[in-house]
């Protein structure tokens, strides 16, 4: 349970928030690499932190992230033609830099230096593992770039998607988190997705649907351990790292690749739920790529040209009775992605949390919250740096192993639980 | 038109939702299984509380249990007015546990409380929390001491999540 101002402190992220403060210290996700595939393409307009902002690639590939209105009578620069170093609006003329510097003001002499005065704010954009990463702080606290294992790997190893989901973003994390749904929302898919089907460990998720937790802190986050019993005095432990503010990691399952998220905030109604996947010691197969392009596992099928689930709310996410009942889906949604937003956007667009009742096993998610706050708080009353800015804080990995009884995880998977180039997953 | 689900997920008909009380106040007793525990706890009860109630496990040695020289386990707690009580008893009438240890120091007391959960159903969640010059390997022995009996084991870095975790689970 939070209380209501506690809530509002969460989930509110727009400019001036304590909690936008707080991303605004991070590189977050902007866009798919593959929404700007080539140097003067259409540009993309998208809405991050409750900020409305157009990206574009320049005529030599540069990146520019800037405000989406032009600054001379506020047209939105997606109408604007992409050419020769700059976006152009269309309705006079006046041109923008991907740093947002004005270049141009058709109707004033060049002479004048009347552009030199005029700039649209603007944020960094870095490409990195097939993502778009921007930071939107302030430029003297920009942090070394981001080093998520999955972003530094080579590109035929790694795969990325996104969603919008359409509820604020505290209650979509939170699920990334929740150790202990997934024995019940997502166990149909344990023996029939192709992510996750044949690992040796998923018959310690059928066996044991009681298991325990145990919540460590990390530097950049949490480590929420949760085990199972397994044979030979032994437990199957699944380890989901969390990093501040909003990156998750599933434990993965067998060999297959491994996978998470990112929740970032587009405003306090929606965001966008980033898929990735990745192995650290092999390319992924054609049949991987397949079964995500196809919204296997953690992905999604797309309503066409958008990046907008296929299932949403407006077909009432293609519920299936008939499969609820014959157990083939445990809640009537098929695959895990919408599973999981279904129930996080039948919340409401922001989750009332002064009634929820929590119970013990939910502590990850009051752990979480309560680092939040507090980095919240330290940031803005004393500007310390908060957890999992520091790129150190990133290399860490999601883990499932055996373990004896008598060893601790945060001990006996410390190696596993480092992300380290060219060492397999520790997976079972 | 509309569908079902877009109607009624927006801001607008969230208002609707029913806002009487769901869940009745739930008796959480907190037992501290040491000393420096002990401590905090004593701050924590000057709290105000819904459900929440404090104690201080009578014996931070499991060498000196109580029940050892014929007590039982009716002389095992006490609150913190310094009374005697049952804790078989009080783990009866709790809807759940929560046991709190300080990193390094003897944990084993928690078996005896465990032993009580077990036999009346209720959820153990034990807390590790920070004492100052632990080690890593303090809080190492006390998570070993604590992960057979507990169904949530949490290792906080700071004093205050106790207050917290407390007051999310309505105490």
């Amino acid at each position: 349970m939070l209380r209501k101002e506690q809530n509002d402190y969460l989930t509110q992220t727009d400019p001036g928030t304590p909690m936008g403060d707080l991303f605004r210290c991070y590189w977050m996700p902007a866009l798919l690499s593959e929404e700007l595939p080539e140097p003067d393409c259409p540009p993309v307009r998208l809405k991050l932190l409750g900020e409305r902002l157009i990206a574009f690639r320049d005529s030599e590939g540069k990146l520019g992230l800037i405000d989406e209105f032009c600054a001379h009578r506020g047209v939105s620069l997606w109408f604007g033609r992409n050419e020769e170093c700059g976006l152009r609006c269309p309705y006079h003329g006046w041109k923008f830099d991907v740093t947002g510097q004005c270049v141009d003001v058709p109707s004033e002499p060049k002479e004048s230096g009347y552009a030199q005065k005029i700039k649209l704010k603007s944020y960094p954009l870095i490409e990195k593992g097939g993502v778009l990463w921007t930071y939107m702080g302030p430029p003297e606290k920009q942090p070394p770039e981001p080093e998520y294992e999955f972003c530094t790997v080579p590109l035929n190893q790694t795969f990325m998607t996104k969603r919008i989901q359409e509820c604020n973003w505290l209650q979509a994390m939170e699920g990334g988190i929740d150790s202990s749904h997934v024995s019940f929302l997502h166990r149909g898919d344990l023996s029939n997705d192709p992510l996750f089907k044949g690992a040796a460990g998923n018959k310690y998720n059928m066996q044991d649907l009681s298991p325990v937790f145990e919540v460590v802190e990390h530097d950049g986050g949490l480590l929420i351990g949760a085990r199972r019993n397994a044979e030979d005095d032994q437990y199957y432990w699944r380890i989901t790292p969390w990093v501040m503010p909003c990156y998750t990691g599933v434990p993965p399952r067998g060999d297959h690749p491994m996978h998470g998220h990112f929740w970032v905030p587009i405003d306090d109604h929606s965001c966008w739920a980033w898929s990735y996947d990745y192995h650290p010691t092999r390319p992924l197969t054609e049949g991987e790529v397949a079964a995500m392009k196809a919204g296997k596992g953690i992905h999604v099928r797309y309503v066409p040209g958008t990046y907008r689930p296929l299932a949403n709310k407006d077909n009432d996410y293609l519920m299936d009775r008939a499969a609820q009942k014959a157990g083939k889906t445990f809640s009537g949604i098929e695959g895990i992605g919408m599973q999981d937003a279904s129930l996080q956007e039948s919340m409401g667009p922001i989750c009332d949390r002064t009634k929820e009742n929590l119970v013990g096993t939910d502590n990850g998610i009051i752990m979480a919250r309560h680092r939040l706050m507090r980095s919240a708080k330290a940031l803005k009353e004393k500007g310390v740096i908060p957890p999992g800015v520091d790129p150190e804080h990133h290399k860490v990995r999601q883990a499932a192993l055996l373990l004896p009884r008598d060893v601790q995880y945060k001990d006996g998977a410390k190696e596993a639980l480092k992300a380290k180039k060219g060492v397999r997953q520790a997976s079972v | 038109m509309q569908s079902e689900s877009a109607r009624v997920t927006t801001a607008q008909e969230a208002r609707y939702r029913i806002q009487y009380p769901n869940s009745k106040t739930r008796a959480v007793k907190i037992i501290a299984l040491d000393a420096p525990s002990a401590q905090i706890i004593d701050e924590l009860a000057k709290q105000p509380w819904s459900g929440a109630t404090f104690f201080r496990a009578l014996s931070f040695s499991a060498e000196s249990t109580p029940g050892r020289a014929g007590e039982g386990l009716s002389s095992w707690l006490n609150d913190l007015a310094g009374r005697t009580l049952d804790l078989v008893g009080e783990v009866a009438s709790s809807d759940f546990i929560v046991v709190v240890s300080a990193a390094g120091e003897d944990a084993r007391a928690v078996s005896v409380i465990a032993d009580a959960c077990t036999a009346h159903h209720k959820t153990l969640v034990a807390l590790v929390v920070p004492r100052e010059g632990a080690t890593d390997a303090d809080v190492t022995a006390s998570m070993g001491h604590l992960r057979p009996f507990a169904r949530m084991l949490v290792i906080a870095h700071d004093a205050d999540y106790i207050a917290a975790m407390l007051t999310a689970l309505r105490a």
